[in-house]
């Protein structure tokens, strides 16, 4: 009668037992088991089990603009606009440092072109190296975590500084567009709110050289330029810190966004107001809407 | 018997004489001869009445009718197919330049760079005043002969006149660092061309190293000579060939030329101010985009957004119908250079002065007087680039 009962509670114990056990959800075991004791978070939330097997960059399954290996949700607005201007200065201040080049593109460009600002819809910074840069960086530099006394969020643990960490991408060394999975080169991770720079390194153009054209530069991602356009670089300001914006910045802008975005003071729900040199929200309308 | 037989012959009418059947010769039918009286083109008595008035008018005015309905026809041709399309794009040109509205350019934070000065105000002691003159150069690039050459033809005086260079005096040519010591030895005011703006910033990143630090299996007195670095901005080769060529003291005298140069009032032109390409109208000087000043040939009306290209309207052409809308005391007369393709191009509120002397054209001073008087001046010069 003992006995029966006795292994009916082994039974019903047993389940308990392998869930306390520590253990990872084999599935998406990898990035996150890695970066033990450097993340909070026990459940990897990167979209690694959905991507193509050759992918080295996962955007976390919540949104695109986050690494889920460190975020779990997406941050309120005025929240993500103070990490966001944090994770540009920490890495425009880590790259000074270490000497690597780096400058302002796309959609942080016309955001500095603005006002010396990121805008206030933009949920990403984008920015570019050299190819030497992105060398030196991987063979130095790749998975260091850098720490800045910067407050982390209210309530998170990253009271006393936040943590960023640099991850340089292996597939840097293909520079081929084939490689498609692989476009962006290198990140630079706010390691408390998800958040991260995308880096993409200036290649020479072999294709074009091998054409006789010289000149040529392009990225992973597929965007052509013209080494004049972007070199000599300029120094300016961007949220407060030195930055180098490219050469050509008013032709780039020009040519990537129509001559519409440096003219029209209404865009995302915001209004560009003249005396505060602000994009501010618009009324009646939500912020980032 | 023969008698009666020829009197029977000359009696009998000849037709009798016709076999019957070969008599209908015609192979119409008989419909065709079947028109009534009244079924004509034009009826006989209008014919007539057309005829006598048409007899009435000389041949020589119907003839000149005739040439004049001719002309008529062409003119309308043309005026649809060409001079009326101009005549509308030209209309909607000028509306499109009275129009103001509230999205254009410039409404950003102009951007701001180290080490480029926006706007200098030129020494009020080198005004045209008295017997003094202003003595001003479109694009140099590096032809120090030439230069010597144009200020011996205009006669320049160190102690009275003041020489002003519209910009790219460097590059190009074959002498740069002495046109900058010439023009740093007679006291020359110059803006920053986009020549000089290259070059300035390539010399900035040459100083400060770009390459990557020595990682720590590195030797850390690796020295990267910057000129030779391949794999960085290649392109940049011969920029930074020109850029080793300066002294300190004349990168120096390169980096105080400000982005505008705001000449002041001169008499009998009015407010001056001097740039390398030109500026937007109806933006103050401090407001206007630097690279855009040093780059610009065309704006687009619509947007009012300036460009290097050639696409839009001409700017210099935008500037001069929006001076004359001012009231007179608030024009401004542009000085410029860079546009070596349009060469010499004077209108009343611009003056473009390169005339394309390193390609072989002409180097071009405007003398100004103390009267406001303009006096253009030039001299041949070798070629020595396409």
């Amino acid at each position: 009668m003992h006995i029966p009962l006795l292994y009916f509670n082994i039974f019903l114990a047993l389940p308990r037992l392998t869930i306390s056990r520590p253990t990872w959800p084999e599935a998406n075991a990898g990035d996150i088991r890695s970066l033990q004791g450097l993340t909070r978070l026990t459940r990897d939330r990167s979209g690694k089990r959905g991507d193509p097997v050759d992918k080295y960059f996962h955007e976390s399954t919540f949104h695109s603009h986050y690494d889920g290996r460190f975020a779990e949700s997406v941050l309120p607005d005025t929240e993500r606009r103070d990490a966001l201007s944090s994770l540009l200065r920490t890495y425009l201040s880590t790259m000074s440092t270490i000497g690597a080049e780096t400058w302002i593109m796309h959609g942080s460009l016309l955001g500095w072109w603005w006002n010396r600002k990121i805008m206030p819809w933009d949920s990403d910074v984008d920015v570019q190296v050299s190819e030497t840069s992105i060398q030196f960086l991987a063979s130095y530099y790749n998975m260091t975590v850098h720490h800045f006394n910067i407050p982390g969020p209210p309530g998170s643990e990253e009271q006393a500084g936040r943590n960023y960490l640099l991850e340089v991408n292996p597939h840097w060394k293909d520079g081929s567009t084939e490689d498609y999975l692989n476009v962006i080169d290198a990140r630079w991770i706010d390691m408390s709110t998800g958040l991260f720079i995308d880096i993409t390194a200036l290649r020479r153009n072999k294709h074009a050289e091998s054409n006789g054209l010289d000149g040529h530069m392009m990225c992973k991602d597929k965007h052509v330029y013209m080494a004049k356009d972007i070199f000599p670089l300029r120094d300016s300001v961007f949220e407060g810190s030195p930055v180098k914006v490219p050469y050509s910045y008013a032709q780039l802008l020009e040519e990537e966004y129509g001559k519409e975005a440096l003219t029209a003071t209404e865009f995302e729900g915001h209004v560009f107001v003249q005396q505060s040199m602000e994009w501010t929200p618009k009324k009646g309308k939500k912020a980032g809407s | 018997m023969s008698n009666h037989a020829t009197a029977y012959d000359a009696h009998r009418p000849l037709i009798d004489l016709i076999p019957h059947d070969s008599l209908y010769v015609s192979d119409e039918e008989d419909g065709f001869y079947a028109r009534e009286e009244d079924e004509f083109l034009i009826h006989p008595k209008w014919k007539a009445m057309l005829q006598q008035t048409s007899n009435r008018i000389p041949r020589r005015v119907q003839r000149y009718l005739a040439i004049y309905l001719v002309f008529a026809t062409i003119a309308w041709i043309g005026w649809r197919s060409f001079i009326g399309p101009t005549y509308n794009e030209y209309r909607h040109e000028i509306a499109l330049m009275d129009s103001t509205t509230t999205e254009t350019f410039g409404a950003n934070l102009r951007p701001e760079f180290k080490g480029i000065i926006q706007v200098k105000t030129m020494d009020k002691k080198h005004l045209p005043v008295k017997n003094k003159r202003l003595v001003v150069v479109g694009d140099v690039h590096g032809c120090k002969e030439e230069l010597e050459a144009l200020l011996e033809k205009v006669g320049f005086d160190v102690d009275n006149d003041h020489l002003i260079l519209t910009g790219d005096i460097i590059s190009k040519g074959p002498d740069s660092p002495g046109v900058v010591s010439l023009a740093q030895e007679i006291g020359a005011s110059s803006v920053r061309g986009n020549h000089e703006d290259r070059t300035l910033l390539t010399i900035a990143e040459m100083e400060t190293a770009h390459t990557p630090l020595p990682g720590p299996e590195e030797n850390a007195n690796r020295t990267d000579d910057s000129l030779d670095e391949e794999s960085f901005s290649h392109g940049d080769y011969k920029v930074r060939k020109l850029a080793k060529q300066f002294s300190k003291k004349q990168i120096a005298w390169l980096r105080q030329c400000p982005v505008i140069l705001r000449i002041g009032p001169v008499s009998g032109m009015g407010e001056v101010v001097v740039v390398h390409a030109g500026l937007v109208p109806d933006i103050p000087l401090e407001q206007q985009d630097p690279y855009q000043v040093m780059n610009m040939r065309t704006i687009d009306l619509k947007t009012r957004v300036p460009s290097e290209n050639r696409d839009g309207t001409p700017w210099e052409k935008f500037w001069n119908h929006r001076q004359k809308k001012l009231p007179a005391a608030e024009r401004v007369t542009v000085l410029y250079g860079h546009d070596r393709k349009r060469g010499q191009n004077i209108q009343k509120y611009s003056k473009g002065l390169d005339s394309g002397c390193v390609g072989g054209g002409h180097l071009t001073a405007l003398v100004i007087d103390s009267r406001g008087k303009n006096k253009y001046v030039q001299v041949k010069c070798k070629k020595y680039v396409d």
